[in-house]
């Protein structure tokens, strides 16, 4: 029994990360139809960049943890000034259609990437931990303070997201946006303030949620494209629209690959998991929730 | 009603219509020439290692402008059968002691079975959905390979054998890469031979709109499933030879790095372009691995680059040729009449 607890703790640990890059992805979705590939890049340059603010720099871990997200809220500000807003703001600019969805935000990913490789190296960073301490006990499992910060953190995010698109006026206008932006230009709604607006929300809780995980696992300036591909696959399960039931879809990922590990086989829990999902993509693809709107 | 008497076509007429495309035929031999003149002129050199490889990754890149470019399909699979082409040929002469063409052409068989099997499931998928699908098939065949030990872990299967042995190790490379590219010119001239035919008029129409496609009779799933399957036999072809030229297949070719190579050789020099497309990987494939500055910046630069094409021309570099010879023509036509 207890070996089955701390599976499911590890589990709902990992699927809270994958849970939170998954809401992250699908609240931007919802707003203005495109994929955000940098996220995991954000959440990268939240770990490293405050790892390297503490360890190099001698500043306190709050402050790190403050510059760095202001430095993360101005890289998609910039980003969003210089191409999300010339590709989609200005009639007859840049690539739409699948194209868009996918290949901003991967160029993104990339300098992203290639400029943190550049500054950084290629080593591996992890920020001071938060709540810093050995494993709790509870109910005879164990589970590391820095799982519970990411497990809260991913509840209450993915909540909060979930709340502000259902009942706030400007999480219904956001909504709106994505579902015709000339229909909400009409009504008066500025479709480009909810995607900038939200794309930095996203790109800042991400970020956090990097810092608040890196004590655990350590990022190198590769993690982001795997993090955000989980990401991808956590909001597709959740028609890419809805945040609260990506956190949903990535929790159950998270445990889905720990039982896996515990009772078929620790190598392959990952190939098993990913097999299974794409199994349920193909042979049920109604439950992403796509089927009526082709891209 | 009039009667409308329709003119039966003349014999001419008709031979003209039925008369070959002489395009596809003329790329295959134009490119198996210059690319093994190239090649020979190069000698056993470093840089015609380099070409060899990048004309491996052109062969990929060929079947994803059909795929990508023309019937905007957006499968991530590509990385995925060239693992399936190095890999395959890699087991197949190593352990089965299958000489290389025996093991390429069981890879082809093997690739165009296995695409038709997946294809017929991922491209029932629609737009978003098969992105999806696709973008996990890399994940866990990557993570199977680096923990399989049949397949080698993370050392891959060494001493895969180049196309054409030779001699020496130079003549090797030559005639090996002159095989490459000998595919590659099969490649494109069967591509340019899809897309200039009525099929590739459909699967344009498909690209630009589904329902209009439908409503003029295409058949989505059939047309989807065919370009799922010719892209991904191409890129086995593509996986072949590039563990046919370095003599060795990892699992670096089926994780995302790979994909993410192959997009960006595809849209910099412009997705709907043939010729784009096999410059663009010869030429990417030359600076990421023979430029310090470049390999090293590669992401920034790639990235940069990536973003400025979507931005100023979305049909990438061959876009921006064209619309400037365009705009070139009618100056010079009006010039003409006066």
């Amino acid at each position: 029994m207890s070996n089955f607890l701390n599976l499911l703790a590890a589990g709902l640990t990992s699927g809270a990360i994958y849970g939170i890059f998954g809401a992250c992805l699908a609240v931007w979705f919802r707003v203005c139809n495109v994929l955000n590939l940098a996220v995991g890049d954000f959440a990268m340059i939240g770990a490293i960049g405050t790892a390297v603010l503490v360890q190099s720099s001698g500043l306190p871990f709050g402050a790190a943890i403050v510059v760095d997200l202001v430095a993360v809220a101005l890289i998609a500000w910039l980003f969003d000034r210089l191409v999300l807003h010339f590709a989609f703001d200005r009639s007859g600019g840049g690539a739409h259609g699948v194209v868009g969805v996918f290949f901003y935000t991967f160029g993104l990913s990339l300098v992203l990437e290639g400029a943190v490789r550049a500054l950084f190296g290629t080593d591996v960073h992890g920020a001071p931990a938060i709540w810093s301490g050995p494993a709790l006990a509870i109910a005879g499992f164990h589970v590391q303070r820095a799982g519970i910060l990411v497990i809260a953190l991913a509840v209450v995010s993915g909540l909060a997201l979930w709340a502000y698109l259902r009942f706030t006026v400007s999480g219904r206008a956001a909504s709106a946006a994505g579902e015709s932006t000339l229909g909400s230009r009409i009504v008066g709604i500025d479709s480009a303030l909810f995607r900038r607006r939200i794309f930095i929300m996203t790109a800042v809780l991400a970020a956090l949620f990097g810092i608040v995980e890196s004590p655990m696992s350590g990022f190198t300036y590769s993690s982001g494209p795997t993090i955000s591909l989980i990401g991808v696959v956590a909001a597709g399960f959740a028609a890419f629209r809805k945040p609260g039931r990506a956190v949903a879809a990535g929790l159950a990922m998270g445990v889905a690959e720990a039982m896996l590990g515990g009772y078929v086989s620790t190598s392959y829990n990952d190939v098993l998991l990913y097999a299974i999902l794409f199994g349920i993509i193909i042979l049920r693809p109604e439950v992403l929730g796509l089927r009526t709107r082709p891209a | 009603m009039t009667d409308v008497t329709v003119p039966a076509a003349s014999p001419t007429a008709v031979s003209r219509a039925r008369r070959r495309d002489p395009v596809p035929l003329s790329a295959t031999i134009g490119i198996i020439i210059a690319g093994s003149a190239i090649l020979a002129a190069m000698g056993g050199s470093y840089a015609a290692l380099i070409v060899t490889t990048g004309v491996g990754y052109a062969i990929v890149t060929v079947g994803m402008v059909l795929q990508l470019g023309y019937s905007r399909q957006l499968a991530f699979s590509q990385s995925v059968f060239m693992g399936v082409g190095g890999y395959g040929t890699g087991i197949l002469e190593t352990r089965y002691g299958l000489n290389s063409a025996e093991s390429l052409l069981a890879v082809i068989a093997a690739a165009a079975v296995i695409s038709f099997l997946v294809g017929a499931v991922v491209t029932r998928a629609p737009g978003l959905a098969l992105a999806l699908a696709t973008l996990l098939l890399p994940l866990f065949l990557y993570q199977l390979a680096t923990f399989s030990t049949y397949l080698g872990s993370f050392s891959g299967v060494d001493g895969v054998l180049p196309f054409w042995n030779g001699p020496t190790y130079e003549s090797a490379l030559v005639r090996s890469g002159i095989v490459t590219v000998v595919l590659l010119g099969l490649a494109t001239g069967l591509v340019l031979r899809v897309i200039r035919s009525g099929v590739g008029l459909q699967l344009m129409a498909l690209g630009e709109d589904e329902r209009l496609a439908e409503s003029i009779g295409v058949s989505l799933r059939q047309r989807r499933l065919e370009v799922f399957v010719l892209g991904s036999v191409l890129a086995a072809v593509g996986g072949a030879a590039l563990a046919s030229a370095q003599n060795i297949v990892t699992p670096d070719v089926l994780n995302e790095s790979a994909q993410i190579t192959l997009l960006i050789m595809v849209f910099v020099p412009g997705r709907k372009s043939i010729a784009g497309a096999i410059v663009g990987a010869i030429v990417i494939e030359y600076l990421s691995t023979s430029t310090a500055f470049i390999s090293t910046n590669l992401d920034i630069i790639e990235g940069a680059v990536l973003l400025l094409i979507l931005l100023v021309e979305p049909d990438g570099v061959a876009g921006a040729v064209t619309r400037l010879m365009q705009a070139r023509t009618p100056a010079l036509k009006t010039g003409g009449n006066r």
